[in-house]
């Protein structure tokens, strides 16, 4: 697709469209002249008491614009116009693929599914007066309620650090530190470590080591070393940038804190950190073209389509889509199933149960590996769990 | 296990195979990717133009009925009789150069609205173009809300939709003003008013011939129904004459049919006829409208969103979605995906991809996979990180097998 060639196109539109523009609105002063003049004449004849009446002025007039046929000359300045507006949504259909729902199953997706799942989306972006607005649209409010009041919370904490107070989000993470910790998470210690370099930035050396020694001691075991670190910083209290460790002042640091706390507290909430929304959506911007290049040259196979139980062509999506092995038996092509699993062979190269059934006969004799000259004895292949 | 797969893992037998596929599925680096969702967006670009297409076109033919109006009154005045002398004709002539102007006047109004149409029309080609394939993500941020607007305008949902444009600035970007000419009718036929409905087909008129649409044919018949249904024989049988013979040579036996509840009545419960009174055949306009519309500028019957989200859905069902191990960030893992999901087919991958259950991390050549005794595979990363930590012994996650570091061998996987 060219995004150039569509510009000239439109481009030719609006030239065309102002060029129209301005021969409609010269063949109405035309128009309007021609009324004018006439009666000029008229109130002249009147005045001067000439021959030629007001009547056969009229019917002049009328000639007149007989002749000059106003309504052709507008056409005529429609013609190209007409032109350039046909051509420009052909190149659309051609730059583009004109019917994206080629490849849609005429399956109910239910109404109430999709508002709720738009409605969660909603929430947990943030977007609550959108949600709020959306839920009164569209559904149940009690329905959804369970679903916003986790975020709520979440966006609180995130907004307060955005204006660098970290009150709320020490609050949250003290109660909920059992958890993050089942998690494998320090986050926090990170947030008692940014608390300790704010405090200390602001010059307050005492008060720093305060709070060193209340909030980030009983963290020593774990992590001594940056403590220790920490600890020298009181050295360069106020004047941190000029300390060994600047980086402690990042921006940086503050997003990414905000986003591991985010991480934490969807994963607490039992919610996953992208936007499964989002995600899927994402999903089937990828998957759709070759799906769509699949129904141009099937078109005829429509009905199969409704029934496919797999899709019919692979649809191979970024590696952050990919949630699940997937073993595909590079002899068969076929996916791996529990009833014909990967098999691993003596040389390490990995098949599936019924690749290595028929190369063995049915298990009667050893075969060669296709991947290497390896003869395989198909009793001491092992089944596969990935 | 001496001699690796070839470079991209594909043995001489699969190649056959994998070409056929390779005809239909699209090259995966970013930028062709990225030019291939770009084409996805025929509706996003055609919506604005058609909207532009149709005010030139209302534009045009307001200029072309005053002038021909003019045109004849002079012809009359001309030809008339009583036309009571000069200043009679000065004043009549008067008033015509008048009503040209004001003519102009209308025509600069509406070239300000065609400006701005062809503005929007920029603005989109514009966003096309910032789609940058190193930096996607708040481009695909803005794709979401705009498939999002669309669902919310095409169910009704028009406070949300403005409110989620606005608050995200992206009015230029969604049609909000196109749907709104919709709901005039929608909302009109809802409240069992044909009037609007028929006002847009006859503003559309040509186009609608075109595609040999009969929403306005649906439109009388549900008229005259609605006569018979106040007992109004005689303005029905007038209404039929006028409105509904017309369409005689194209539709007599739907006409005829319609006709046979003259005889009928309302309160039949002969079924044929009962159902031609049932309220629904009010909804069933409202989605015949919504069809005619939609063909008109060039806009999907579905949603995008249940276009997309079928897609994806597709493409993300596995047999594993359902399992128990399934981590959260897959959306089948959520009822409400997986009921989504639950009539659309699996998904079909034509290479091996697997998935680390320790750390969810793909493994591949820098990550290779590696067997326990009891056949449970996890990438190295994760192993080496178990045997560093508990002194080189390893412990299977799913089965609790225990096993020495050292017991573990390289799974080659094309
Ligand atoms: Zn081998």
């Amino acid at each position: 697709m060219d995004v150039n060639s569509i510009r000239d196109a439109f481009d030719r539109v609006v030239k065309k469209q102002k060029l129209s523009y301005s021969k409609t609105q010269e063949a109405i002063d035309q128009f309007s002249q021609e009324i004018s003049d006439s009666i000029e004449k008229i109130r002249s004849a009147h005045n001067s008491d000439s021959h030629s009446d007001y009547k056969t002025l009229l019917a002049d007039l009328k000639t007149k614009i007989k002749e000059m046929a106003p309504l052709t000359l507008l056409e005529g300045s429609q013609k190209e116009l007409n032109v350039a507006l046909s051509k420009y949504p052909k190149l659309l259909e051609k730059s583009f693929n004109p019917d994206i729902s080629k490849a849609y199953r005429n399956v109910d997706l239910d109404t109430a599914t999709i508002n709720y799942v738009i409605a969660s989306h909603f929430y947990r972006q943030g977007l609550f007066d959108v949600g709020d607005c959306f839920v009164t649209e569209a559904m149940e409010p009690e329905s959804i309620a369970s679903i916003r009041s986790p975020y709520v919370e979440m966006y609180q904490i995130l907004e307060a650090m955005k204006s660098r107070n970290l009150e709320p989000a020490l609050k949250w993470a003290t109660s909920n530190c059992s958890k993050l910790k089942a998690n494998g998470s320090d986050l926090e210690v990170k947030l008692h470590r940014m608390q300790f370099v704010e405090i200390l930035q602001r010059g307050n050396r005492d008060e720093a080591l305060k709070y060193a020694r209340s909030h980030l001691a009983p963290f020593a075991s774990d992590h001594l070393v940056e403590i220790q670190k920490l600890m020298g910083c009181l050295l360069w209290a106020g004047r941190l940038e000029q300390s060994p460790y600047p980086d402690l002042l990042s921006a940086a640091n503050w997003d990414k804190l905000a986003e591991e706390l985010t991480r934490q507290s969807c994963s607490i909430l039992g919610q996953s950190f992208e936007s499964p929304l989002g995600v899927t959506i994402a999903a089937g911007i990828q998957a759709l073209p070759p799906l769509l290049k699949f129904m141009n040259v099937m078109w005829g196979k429509k009905q199969e389509w409704q029934s496919m139980k797999q899709l019919p062509v692979p649809v191979e999506l970024d590696d952050a889509f990919q949630f699940h092995s997937i073993f595909v038996c590079p002899v068969s092509k076929e996916q791996a199933t529990d009833d014909n699993p990967p098999m691993l062979m003596p040389c390490g190269h990995v098949l599936c149960k019924q690749s290595i059934v028929k190369m063995s006969k049915n298990l009667s004799k050893s075969f060669k590996c296709p991947y290497c000259p390896t003869d395989i004895d198909s009793n001491l292949c092992k089944p596969l769990c990935f | 296990m001496d001699i690796d797969p070839l470079p991209n893992g594909t043995p001489a037998a699969a190649v056959a195979a994998a070409a056929a596929a390779a005809a239909t599925n699209a090259p995966s680096s970013k930028l062709s990717q990225l030019t291939e969702s770009l084409k996805l967006e025929h509706q996003f670009m055609r919506v604005p133009f058609e909207h532009y297409k149709k005010s030139i076109r209302a534009n045009h033919r307001v200029v072309e009925k005053e002038v021909s109006a003019v045109v004849s009154a002079i012809s009359d005045t001309a030809d008339t009789t009583d036309v009571s002398g000069e200043d009679d004709a000065v004043d009549r002539l008067n008033s015509l150069v008048s009503r040209l102007q004001g003519l102009k006047r209308k025509l600069e109004e509406g070239s300000r609205t065609e400006h701005l149409q062809a503005q929007r029309s920029r603005a989109r080609l514009d966003h096309l173009e910032s789609a940058d394939p190193e930096n996607l993500s708040e481009w695909s941020n803005t794709r979401l809300k705009r498939i999002l607007v669309d669902y919310m305008l095409r169910m009704s949902y028009y406070d949300t939709a403005a409110k989620l444009a606005e608050s995200t600035n992206i009015q230029d970007l969604v049609d909000i003003d196109v749907f709104l000419e919709a709901k005039k009718v929608i909302d009109a036929l809802q409240n069992k008013e044909v009037g609007p409905a028929l006002a847009w087909c006859t503003e559309n008129k040509s186009r609608l011939k075109k595609s040999k649409s009969i929403l306005e044919f649906q439109l009388r018949l549900q008229e005259f129904v609605e006569l018979v249904r106040a007992d109004n024989s005689m303005r029905a049988i007038a209404y039929a004459r006028k409105y509904l013979a017309p369409w005689g040579s194209t539709h007599m036996k739907e006409l005829q049919h319609v006709m046979a509840t003259l005889a009928f009545r309302s309160t039949t419960e002969c079924a044929t006829y009962k159902v031609l009174f049932e309220l629904k055949q009010w909804d069933f306009l409202v989605d015949q409208f919504r069809q005619e519309f939609c063909r008109l500028y060039g806009m999907t019957f579905e949603p995008l969103l249940n276009i997309y989200l079928q897609a994806g859905l597709s493409a993300l069902k596995t047999p594993f979605c359902t399992e128990d191990g399934c981590t959260k960030e897959d959306p089948l893992s959520q009822e409400s995906f997986r009921k989504l999901a639950m009539p659309l087919p699996f998904s079909k991958q034509h290479h091996s991809k697997l998935v680390c259950y320790i750390t969810k991390e793909l493994m591949d050549t820098e990550n290779p996979p590696l067997v326990l005794p009891n056949g449970y595979v996890y990438s190295t990363k994760a192993l080496e990180e178990m045997a560093k930590k508990n002194n080189g012994k390893i412990t299977c996650p799913r089965t609790n097998y225990g096993c020495d570091y050292s017991e573990l061998v390289k799974a080659y996987i094309s």
